[in-house]
């Protein structure tokens, strides 16, 4: 069988990934600001592009075949670009809205992730010329007869309007928001194929969805039904993002996208996508600045034979134990990630709170009060905030301290920090009330023995205190286990990331979904055992 | 030699000393009594700095200890404290550590004695007091009784100059009572200087040398025990001594 030798594989990765995160542990010097983007990626040899593969097919996703790798038509535009340049292209994960944010960190050279062409974009960031002209379809369900054409959307059923799924913050949203004028209500999700799945079973009385034409063509063979209402529309331009500073590597972006526009070679990627179409032909008619047109032209018998040879590489459901079997080993190397943030941030949040706690409880008003606004300030701010903080604005803070310097803060060192910092404050409360408890005569004990207050809280009022925490503090572990979660804000990719990008581009909602809630319960379980163990031992030490 | 000279403390508008002076020599074993909220205590936690005193002075050998607070009055603690010792009426033994642990962690951590010689010190305390059976005990398991004996030997373990007790036997059974005063009187014939706070007639009338009726915040009246028991000069000793018969 070729599944016997995936276990102790999977076991073997657990074990290297430590080593493996340690190399990118520490502040490091930030090699990509401050020079010539091209000149950088060229020495550099590898062009860093950012994109989500939670986005899914037919953009960036994972191999079917085989998980560990990544299609999509992007990442063969990806490999495009970076040929024409002369150097390898390098994926690099973050979430879908933070990638701008991550490139301007530095981090990545460009953002190539179904970004659309905006006003506000381009007044911020280097915007290339389109590579994939994009329409909007609308979706009904196949079973739903009063929903034929785009008028019917605006016409109310059962007495409240009709209410259309689309992908938030997206051009999909103003559409209907034009299109509806009020008179149609909106359902927000962060997935295409949630989108989907919640119009197909009809979840919060989605009638409907509007979904980019691409993703309808990847994935309708999975949506059997759904079915397509009224012509695509909405027209809009994907584009390639860059820093604004970068015009250089934007250039080179828009001689490489040119070229393959003319020689073919763009046509070839979107068509092994299913993604070529009149629109996109029609784009080759338009003239360039020579007089000559933009595009290959080709026969539309040439076309429709293309199209109907790549129907191979639209979606395909896996499920049941095919689907574990094939990805389950990813989402055990994810979640030795979810692991390792968590036994690295915890210490450093207990010894934090303790300081803090020491601090309010006995320090110089100087001190106190700082201290009480630290735990007030980290108790009332959500960690997601936190996170973002120090992942983005830390580094721009570092630049205004040190100049020149270049320093910045990697991603896992930025989870750890802030998961550290954010339960540093319920630490410090739980290790003052701890402290409080402990009776006022063991420190004048201690105190009548000659010992320093230092002394005595160290050697005697600390330890004493740390026993009766340890419960409570075992509890938030259990907690701080599962609000790893938070991290791939900042581009980690941890179980339940790994989890969603798996899940999506498989359609296995279920059986990942359940894997997953067992490695959580694996990893919180033996936590819960030892919470109970260690209240019984201190109530067992209490009664004697 | 131990000398308090006019200690003033208060509470808030409440004088809760007024005014006390005391001696105490080397070798001498003084006992305070006297009422509930007469100050006892409180006397008594202010030599070590437990309390703070508002004026007065309190001179522990050549080291005196200001009223104000600041590095002066630290420094003055740091070694007073080092000098004399206390037995406090809840023991306050450390639950997290051993008998023995108990008695060699101020050694070891304040004094910096070698750890052979703190424990070789420290059993021997123990056998004193008669706990060397218990050495590997956690106080928990012990007795009121047992504790309190513990506490005197880690106290002694500072080879302190004097030793306060403050109401060493009033959280104990009258059995595990004469446990402890039999120990502090073994103590007190070694030649030990100790000031106790005890509510203890018979320690005070057999082992005392200097007894001082403490009422009101005031010293009422002072005087060995014969004077103190037999013949009581002022109505506060009387009414005192006889509401404790009762």
């Amino acid at each position: 069988m070729e599944h016997s030798g995936l276990l102790p594989n999977m076991f073997r990765k657990l074990l290297l990934l430590p080593a493996f995160v340690s190399l990118f542990v520490g502040i490091m010097p930030n090699s990509l600001k401050a020079y010539d983007a091209l000149d950088a990626i060229r020495k550099r040899g590898t062009l860093i592009w950012g994109a989500d593969q939670e986005g899914g097919g037919p953009f960036v996703y994972p191999n079917p075949e085989n998980p560990e790798a990544l299609v999509g038509f992007e990442v063969e535009l990806a490999e495009l670009i970076a040929a024409h340049l002369g150097v390898k292209a390098e994926f690099a994960q973050g979430q879908w809205d933070k990638l701008p944010d991550i490139m301007e960190r530095g981090d990545i050279d460009i953002v190539l992730n179904g970004y659309e062409w905006t006003p506000n974009r381009a007044e911020r960031y280097g915007l290339s010329i389109p590579y994939y002209i994009y329409e909007l379809q609308l979706l009904g369900k196949v079973a739903d007869d009063s929903l034929t054409s785009w008028d019917d959307l605006l016409q109310p059923v059962d007495g409240r309007p009709r209410k259309v799924s689309v992908l938030g913050g997206t051009a999909a949203q103003d559409y209907v928001e034009q299109f509806g004028k009020g008179a149609i209500d909106l359902a927000l999700f962060d997935g295409a194929t949630d989108a989907m799945e919640a119009t197909e079973l009809g979840l919060s009385d989605v009638d409907a969805n509007l979904q980019d034409l691409p993703v309808w063509t990847f994935y309708g063979e999975g949506y059997k039904r759904l079915r397509p209402i009224g012509p695509a529309v909405g027209r809009g331009y994907y584009v390639v993002m860059t820093r604004t500073a970068d015009t250089d590597l934007l250039k080179a972006v828009n001689e490489a996208i040119l070229k393959a526009l003319q020689d073919g070679s763009l046509r070839e990627i979107f068509t092994r996508y299913r993604m070529w179409n009149e629109t996109q032909a029609a784009r080759g008619l338009e003239t360039n600045s020579n007089g000559g047109f933009v595009g290959s032209l080709i026969s539309g018998a040439q076309t429709q034979q293309e199209l109907a040879e790549a129907e191979a590489n639209s979606f395909e459901k896996s499920s049941g134990w095919a689907v574990i079997w094939q990805r389950g080993g990813l989402l055990i190397d994810a979640a030795g990630m979810t692991v390792l943030l968590s036994v690295v941030a915890m210490p450093l949040a207990v010894l934090i709170g303790l300081l803090i706690a020491l601090a309010r409880l006995y320090g110089p008003a100087w001190l106190r009060i700082p201290a009480a606004f630290y735990v007030e300030l980290v108790r009332g701010t959500p960690l997601v905030l936190q996170l973002y903080l120090i992942y983005f604005l830390l580094p721009k803070f570092l630049d205004m301290l040190f100049p020149g310097m270049g320093l910045s803060i990697n991603a896992f060192s930025a989870a750890v920090l802030g998961l550290a910092i954010n339960y540093s404050a319920y630490e410090a409360e739980i290790y003052r009330g701890g402290i409080k408890s402990i009776p006022k005569g063991q420190m004048e004990a201690a105190m009548s023995l000659g010992m320093s207050k230092s002394l005595a809280l160290r050697r005697i009022i600390v330890p004493q205190a740390t026993r009766l925490v340890l419960p409570p503090m075992t509890n938030d572990f259990i907690a701080l286990f599962k609000d790893t979660a938070v991290c791939s804000v900042i581009t980690v990719v941890e179980l339940s990331k790994m989890y969603y990008i798996q899940a999506r581009s498989a359609g296995a909602i279920v059986e990942l979904g359940l894997l997953t809630a067992f490695l959580y319960l694996a990893m919180s379980y033996p936590l819960s055992l030892l919470t109970n163990r260690l209240e019984k031992n201190l109530s067992q030490e209490r009664r004697s | 030699m131990i000398e308090l000279t006019n200690i003033i403390k208060r509470y808030e508008q409440h004088e809760v000393l007024r005014g006390v002076s005391l001696t105490v020599a080397d070798g001498e074993v003084c006992v305070l009594l006297g009422p509930s909220g007469g100050g006892k205590s409180t006397l008594l936690r202010t030599i070590n700095g437990l309390e703070t005193f508002d004026s007065g002075t309190i001179r522990v050998g050549d080291v005196t200890l200001p009223a104000a607070a600041g590095p002066e009055r630290e420094l003055a603690l740091g070694k007073i404290r080092q000098r004399v010792g206390m037995v406090f009426q809840q023991f306050n033994l450390f639950p997290h550590r051993t008998v023995l642990q108990n008695v060699t962690e101020a050694p070891i951590h304040v004094l910096k004695q070698p750890k052979d010689s703190a424990i070789a010190n420290a059993r021997r305390l123990l056998d004193r007091v008669g706990m060397l059976d218990k050495q590997n005990a956690r106080p928990g398991s012990l007795s009121g009784g047992q504790q309190q004996r513990v506490a005197i030997a880690r106290t002694l373990a500072m080879s302190p100059e004097a030793v306060l007790f403050d109401e060493p036997t009033s959280a104990l059974d009258p059995r595990t009572t004469a446990e402890v005063i039999s120990v502090m009187t073994d103590l007190a014939a070694a030649g030990q200087r100790m000031i106790v706070v005890t509510h203890a007639m018979s320690f005070a009338r057999t082992v005392a040398h200097q007894v001082h009726i403490l009422h009101a915040g005031t010293i009422a009246e002072s005087g060995p025990p014969q004077q103190i028991f037999d013949d009581p000069q002022t109505e506060i000793t009387r009414d005192f001594l006889s509401e404790a018969d009762n």
